[in-house]
């Protein structure tokens, strides 16, 4: 419990950075709502019949940008970017820093079991991405309803932080993992670089090609995408379970890697 | 001095090598969609004439220069200079930190070298693996573009457009070391350098879609704006001073800095 107190309190101001630098992406991105709402119609139709590719290469996508909600869905997506890297950093991080800092030995002489080690430290980071996660929306709910009052636009968005925290959740637990089975933080860094760029190009070069879409599955950032959750108006049950499998699947290993894991000091 | 710039260069030497074949890989991967773009592109423009006079103008031109061999080109080169940032900001993180990471500062500060021939030396070794990275991108991009398209392109341009990931490069060099003299002992340098390229990425994405004008000025990968150079064929002469002017103020920034820095 001590250990889980510290780690939020460790984190606070880099959370406290994160936040703001989402509060400012979404003040940033929807300050310019107003203006493109009224050219928006007349374009939607046309767009539809756009071949995806170009959509994407355009920036459109599928949105309907003449709603505050649709157009959201464009900020969304950079939001979800922002967020995941927060997630993976701050997984890894966990793990990492006690090393980096000298300070492991001090930590494994107290009297806890390094399952216990692992489970406060795991609480700490999904504490503070569900933090993150409940600013964003706090802000982005207040931020819309300027624009205008729609139920319907609040379960939406409920719906999109949702699948978000589903994201940061999978980063988070990956970060965990990359940084229990790697000795060194350079390492660490690098795979976790490489992971995050992967994944994210990944998702470009799918919006950009039709036979690729197989390959949704090995990227985060396709399964709850704004596009479809805003038709939709749910999350994809596959991909919930999908998520669900992969965090689990990586908390676990990192369990039972943790465990016997040689301090590199 | 010679003898710090070829340590440093070996370190890297991996890293460096790992950059650019991925480089390498991604524009080739990107390229090969091009074909079934510019198939999806021509069946589209056929689609259009159908539609008002207006609706073509205001579309039909933009199309015809996003899904033409250079156009989509650009469109993919945005991600590479993702890539290439990270790269240079990581390198220019570690000029100072590395040596207070793996305890190795006061071995080097020992040496009969000046604190502003080590900086030196370690800039410049940066410096070359940047732009043997850009280089090699450079010639492989230019035989990757022939390769899944007959359309004839213009080489100037083609140039203009891939070297501006050089530039926006020696920019990030530039803020890393400055941040890593400023801030060191600097913890965690993933953390510092993802946050750093992806914000400023994220934000020129935003100010793409929102079409602010002034957001252009707060990040550099907006100074190179594509769409200008393949429209004019040069770069915006006013954000390469600012980028000049930038560059300066953090080098000396940062030569200042390392020169009276407590090493831990």
């Amino acid at each position: 419990m001590n250990l889980y107190l510290k780690e939020l309190k460790s984190s606070r101001k880099s959370l406290f950075f994160w936040s703001l630098g989402m509060v400012f992406m979404i003040v940033a991105g929807m300050s310019k709502y107003g203006s493109l709402a009224t050219t928006g119609q007349s374009l939607n139709e046309l767009m539809n019949t756009m071949p995806q590719s170009i959509q994407a290469i355009m920036g459109i996508g599928t949105l309907d940008l003449s709603t505050p909600i649709g157009y959201f869905g464009v900020v969304f997506s950079n939001l979800i970017l922002i967020a995941s890297i927060h997630a993976i950093l701050m997984g890894a991080n966990m793990i990492a820093k006690e090393e980096t800092d000298k300070t492991a030995e001090f930590l494994l002489t107290k009297p806890l079991s390094r399952a216990q080690i692992l489970s406060a430290k795991l609480c700490a980071t999904v504490t503070s991405i569900l933090l993150l996660n409940i600013i964003t929306s706090v802000v982005s709910m207040i931020i819309l309803s300027a624009y205008y009052s729609e139920a319907s636009s609040l379960t939406s968005l409920m719906l999109l932080m949702t699948g978000m925290f589903f994201v940061q959740l999978i980063f988070a637990s990956l970060g965990i993992f990359i940084a229990t089975i790697n000795k060194s933080v350079k390492k660490t860094s690098a795979i976790a670089t490489a992971a995050l760029l992967i994944t994210y190009l990944l998702s470009i070069a799918i919006n950009l090609s039709k036979p690729l879409e197989n390959l949704q599955y090995l990227t985060p950032f396709k399964y709850f995408e704004a596009k479809t959750i805003l038709v939709d108006q749910s999350l994809d049950p596959l991909f919930l379970m999908l998520t669900l499998c992969i965090v689990v699947l990586f908390t676990s290993f990192s369990y039972g890697i943790f465990k016997n894991r040689d301090l590199q000091i | 001095m010679m003898n710090l710039f070829r340590h440093e260069l070996r370190v890297s030497r991996n890293a460096t090598i790992i950059w650019t074949l991925s480089l390498s890989g991604l524009i080739l991967f990107f390229m090969s969609m091009y074909p079934a773009i510019s198939s999806d592109a021509k069946a589209f423009q056929n689609l259009l004439e159908s539609y008002p006079q207006e609706v073509l103008v205001s579309l039909g031109i933009s199309l015809e220069t996003i899904t033409s061999l250079l156009g989509f080109y650009s469109y993919v080169f945005t991600y590479i200079v993702l890539c290439t940032s990270i790269q240079a900001v990581q390198l220019g993180l570690q000029i100072i930190s590395k040596e207070s990471r793996d305890k190795t500062a006061d071995f080097l500060l020992t040496k009969p070298v000046t604190r502003t021939s080590i900086i030196t030396a370690k800039l410049m070794a940066a410096l070359v693996l940047i732009l043997i990275t850009n280089g090699i991108f450079m010639v492989v991009a230019r035989f990757t573009l022939p390769l899944f398209s007959d359309q004839s392109f213009d080489t100037s341009t083609f140039l203009l457009i891939t070297s501006s990931s050089l530039w926006i490069a020696f920019f990030f060099l530039f803020i890393g070391m400055m941040a890593s003299a400023l801030l060191s002992p600097i913890k965690s340098v993933i953390a510092l350098s993802l946050s750093m390229v992806f914000g400023f990425f994220v934000f020129s994405m935003l100010g793409a879609v929102v079409g602010e004008e002034t957001i252009r000025y707060f990040t550099p990968f907006h100074y190179y704006d594509t769409a200008y150079i393949l429209a004019h064929g040069t770069y915006e002469w006013d954000f390469v001073w600012i980028e000049v002017g930038l560059i300066l103020v953090m080098g000396v920034l940062s030569y200042f800095l390392y020169r009276k820095k407590d090493i831990y």
